[in-house]
């Protein structure tokens, strides 16, 4: 591997004094390994720190940046959870697996789902209590076309290849696929580039099919936008999917092609041999394996220091996203326009349709330290509302049903890093994958299945077979908002459960909350069943609900409904019981 | 597929709905009342406190035995009942809609009356910002885990809003063990009725926060405490009242929208100020043959009041069948001077009523009120009341000889000084 070349590592060390003051600088860097920077200290503020460390992630000759600066007592450097992984030691081993992917996003959700049609035993390891509650639910949905990313990145090849591969990933998972297309456009001298640079990255990257529009003909097909831009960039390939229905969709597959889900399961350190992979420790208990894929999003910086083989910093950034009620009219594609202002370090957001039907506006793009924070400011909300509301005046504040912040799991390079590790054998890296993520997720997947091909060659010294009976094919589960009235009544007689709607708002019936309970991924969550059927995601948020779907949920699952979470961990809903009704019980 | 032809059909089994399906049958019209829940009742189900009926039973009942006494009458009634049935579509004359036992409904009728009520205002739309943990939830949600499931959902209880879902819950939960730390109102008076302020937390020593309100939330997972904060005369936080509390629960009262999904559905007009449908004397809504009883159109005080709209828009619905509607140009009602919202909004001069009820709302707090009620500059009714506030509804009366006062032209104005 190459070294940071003697300029750069000058570059960085000038850039350290002129953001620290050059008298005494209060952080250090240092080249640890070949072509990784690490740097160490104090700051004030953490927006310097970033600055500093995107500074050196911009360089050429740097291969990756670990950044342990604290700033106020915060950083991002890995501290080992003792407590967990001698809980997890006690437990012992509890299984053995040819290969543990952790983290269960649309990265390792797709992964999982690639890798089950070979001949190989697969745990896939989250830590929460289901798969997609990270940067996979708090996005936009949108399939990128590939022309907000700057060219010859890792990112920009595996977004272009995504989108092409995403047709036929809905089709064969079912789930909903809106090729809808999207617009960048401009308005006046400050922003005149923007449309610009999408036509020129769009070019290089080998997006199909852009072409400029008359901004007279964008109006008529979003006449809810209130400016008429100067230019028009309009690209078709552009879609949007339900992030979280990929996923488990990915993830119902995987399941039924034999991949096991460890739900609300830590991964909290890795035990090596000789340079290799020996297994993996969970708050759980231990799993014997030879191969790790680490697609661990905001967290891939830690389980790749627990495989000795960290060079990169994950560093969160967050984003707003706000959803109106279904009746507010705005667009019918996306559009990524801003008159006044831009966001910094993102594709920008922009107002789009979701494919539910709801306008979706955001999201933002924020750094932060604590990787676990998705809370929502004012601000925020504001800052969203007030920009997007130059173009469309049509919304109101009071229209929002919901708010919701992702977190973005960016390295200061800004780039995926999918590769084998050099250090550790078994040890694939699947890091940095923020936005376009969701869209690259199909081409990561098949990226990485080769990478596992190779691996699997060396250590097991034999090629990677594949089963006869693998089903690729997940059938969409049964919507009523799909079937015609005729269709309905018939599934009615057949299974009265379907008649009787229990989220009044989004039309959900109990049949269709009942099938996602039982199917193969298991539901355990509140927020689990809401993202498979879309229950109390509507304007009530569950006001009206709620109580019968803890009923539904007690009755299916055979658990009590004070166990019953909202998202896991402790989250119940209900404390317990009243004192005539623990009366009740004790006489019974 | 369920088919059927009928005079009336009411869509909601609340207290509204049961009123004007109960009136509706009286006159003789063959009438369906659509509930979507099992029972009949509504929200009254979990109303265990008293109060209800003081006006239509000179009684002091719960909510239960409030719906009690309509359901008995339903059951000696011709009214047909169709439960577990959601109404999903109104069109052109037809209700459609679902439930287990018909598989899809397609109803046929001559009107129908709206009578969905309201459901409360949800967090994500008062924007309080911070984490999204488990522990919080609006005050009539809370209200269905203790009052019919008998469950507890915290040990400790901030308050949000006064309005009297929320003071009557501050109650209820002190009374089942919980410790309710104090109910917070952003504005500078109570939401809800004076009688509910003294019964529900003076006598139990609950604290109320005036001009006060949360402006973040904590917890991971769920709930672990609130940052609580008194605003100034514009409504900004003052900075060194920001206070800590550790709690599990925060329990919504910030107020409730009227369910009017089916109404915009079908292209109903509604109003601005109330976003309810705007009504004429019969109560009926912009669409011929659909009329609106009860909180789809304006959320009233007292449940006597709901009962009362019901009856008004079932005989309207009556009138509209037997071909006995006014003809002239209706004449709107507008709310004037210090009047927030008012229900109806239109009045036809051939109306052939013996009285006309105004319910409105102020939006100040006066004692000894005036509230006139003019046309034309002319003064038809003057209105005096010992206090007026803007959580109380006040209901205006016109008698025969008022209405005759009324000339076929002006727009009627309510207004106070």
């Amino acid at each position: 591997m190459n070294r940071v070349s003697a300029n750069d590592f000058r570059k960085i060390k000038k850039r350290i004094a002129s953001i620290t003051g050059s008298a005494k600088p209060t952080v250090d860097v240092e080249e640890r390994r070949p072509g990784v920077v690490t740097f160490t200290g104090k700051l004030d503020e953490w927006s310097k720190a970033d600055l500093l460390c995107h500074y050196a992630g911009k360089r050429k000759s740097v291969r990756g940046v670990v950044n342990l600066i604290e700033v106020n007592g915060k950083s991002l450097a890995y501290k080992a959870n003792d407590k967990l992984i001698s809980q997890g030691r006690e437990k012992g081993l509890i299984g053995k697996a040819d290969l543990v992917i952790v983290g269960g996003g649309v990265t390792g959700c797709g992964i999982a789902r690639e890798l089950s049609k070979y001949k190989l035993d697969i745990i896939l390891v989250e830590k929460e209590a289901d798969v997609a509650c990270g940067a996979s639910k708090a996005n936009n949905g949108m399939i990128h076309p590939g022309n907000a990313v700057i060219p010859h990145k890792l990112m920009a090849k595996l977004n272009v290849e995504g989108n092409a591969l995403y047709p036929k990933w809905a089709e064969e998972l079912g789930f909903k696929f809106d090729r809808v297309g999207s617009y960048v456009c401009s308005y006046d001298k400050n922003d005149w580039y923007i449309p610009r640079l999408a036509s020129i990255a769009g070019k290089i990257n080998k997006v199909s099919d852009m072409h400029y529009v008359d901004p007279d003909i964008f109006m008529k097909k979003e006449p809810m936008v209130y400016i008429k831009p100067r230019r028009c960039l309009y690209t078709p390939t552009t879609a949007f999917v339900d992030g979280y229905e990929v996923v488990v969709a990915l993830a119902e597959n995987a399941a039924s092609n034999g991949v096991k889900f460890m739900l609300e399961s830590q991964v909290v350190d890795i035990d090596m041999e000789d340079g290799k992979i020996a297994s993996v420790v969970t708050d759980k208990g231990i799993i014997q394996t030879k191969m790790v894929i680490n697609a661990a999003g905001v967290y891939a910086d830690e389980i790749a220091a627990m495989a000795d083989d960290q060079f990169y910093s994950i560093h969160p950034r967050k984003g707003t996203i706000l959803i109106f009620d279904k009746n507010a009219k705005g667009v019918d594609t996306c559009v990524n326009a801003y008159p006044k202002v831009r966001a910094k370090n993102s594709k920008g957001g922009g107002m789009q349709r979701t494919v539910h039907g709801n306008q979706l506006w955001g999201p933002t793009a924020e750094e932060i330290v604590d990787k676990e924070d998705t809370s929502v400011t004012k601000e925020e909300i504001e800052t969203v509302f007030n920009n997007m509301t130059l173009i469309n005046k049509n919304m109101k504040m009071s229209d929002i049903i919901t708010y919701f912040a992702g977190v973005r799991a960016a390295t200061y390079k800004e780039d995926f890093i999918i590769e084998a590790s050099e250090k550790s054998q078994g040890f694939i890296h699947v890091a940095g994958i923020q936005s376009p993520g969701l869209a690259s997720a199909p081409a990561i997947a098949k990226m990485v299945e080769g990478i596992v091909k190779e691996e699997y060659l060396s250590i097991f010294e034999k090629n990677l077979e594949e089963k006869e009976d693998w089903n690729p094919k997940r059938e969409r589960p049964l919507a009523m908002e799909d079937l015609t009235d005729e269709e309905k009544d018939k599934l009615i007689k057949k299974n009265p459960a379907y008649g009787r709607i229990i989220c009044r708002c989004e039309s959900i019936t109990e049949g269709e909350i009942v099938s996602a309970l039982h199917s193969p991924l298991p539901v355990l969550t509140i927020d689990g069943l809401k993202r498979r059927t879309r229950v109390t995601e509507g304007r009530c948020q569950g006001g009206f609900c709620e109580p019968k779907i803890l009923e539904i949920m007690s009755r299916e699952l055979g658990k009590d409904v004070t166990t019953i979470s909202k998202n896991g961990h402790d989250s119940f809903i209900i404390k317990g019981k009243i004192r005539s009704r623990e009366e009740d019980n004790l006489h019974a | 597929m369920l088919k059927e032809k009928v005079d009336v059909t009411v869509i909601g089994g609340g207290p509204a709905g049961m009123a004007a399906a109960l009136e509706a049958d009286s006159l003789g019209k063959n009438t369906l009342l659509i509930e979507r829940n099992p029972s009949l009742g509504g929200i009254l189900q979990q109303c265990i406190h008293d109060g209800f009926g003081l006006q239509t039973f000179k009684e002091q009942l719960s909510g239960p035995q409030y719906a009690e006494r309509f359901i008995e009458k339903l059951a000696k009634s011709r009214v047909r009942v169709m439960t577990d049935t959601m109404v999903t579509d109104l069109k052109e004359g037809r209700v459609r809609g679902q439930n287990p036992k018909d598989g899809m409904v397609d109803i046929e009728s001559k009107t129908t009356i709206l009578a969905m009520g309201c459901r409360e205002r949800t967090r994500n739309q008062i924007f309080i910002p911070g984490t999204r943990p488990s522990g919080i939830m609006t005050a009539g949600k809370a209200q269905y885990f203790l009052n019919l499931e008998g469950y507890l959902p915290g040990k400790k209880a901030v308050i949000l809003g006064s309005g009297d879902i929320g003071l009557i819950m501050a109650r209820r939960m002190h009374l089942e063990g919980i410790d309710v730390e104090g109910v917070y109102e952003v504005m500078d008076h109570p939401g809800g009725l004076q009688r509910n302020i003294e019964q529900c937390l003076h006598d139990y020593n609950i604290p109320l926060h005036l001009s006060s309100t949360v402006t973040q939330v904590f917890g991971k997972n769920h709930l672990e405490g609130l940052e609580v904060c008194k605003l100034d005369k514009n409504g900004d936080p003052i900075e060194e009242s920001r206070r800590y509390i550790a709690c599990d629960l925060l329990v919504l009262s910030v107020g409730l929208i009227l369910e009017n999904e089916l109404s915009l559905k079908a292209g109903i007009e509604l109003s601005k100020a109330s976003k309810g449908p705007l009504l004429d004397e019969s109560f009926m809504t912009s669409l011929p043959g659909i009329f609106a009883a009860g909180n789809v159109s304006i959320v009233y005080d007292l449940v006597d009041y709901v009962s009362q709209s019901a009856e008004f828009a079932a005989r309207g619905a009556v009138n509209y069948i037997d071909g006995k509607r006014p003809v002239k140009k209706p004449l709107p009602i507008l709310p004037g001077d210090r009047v927030s919202l008012l229900i109806p909004n239109f009045y036809h001069p051939d109306y052939k009523g013996d009285s006309l009820s105004l319910y409105l709302r102020v939006t100040e707090e006066k004692f000894k009120a005036q509230l006139s009620l003019s046309q034309g500059g002319k003064l038809i009714k003057k209105i005096k009341q010992l206090v007026v506030r803007p959580a109380q509804m006040v209901v205006v009366r016109l008698g025969k000889e008022e209405l005759s006062k009324l000339n076929d032209k002006d727009p009627i104005v309510i207004s106070m000084e």
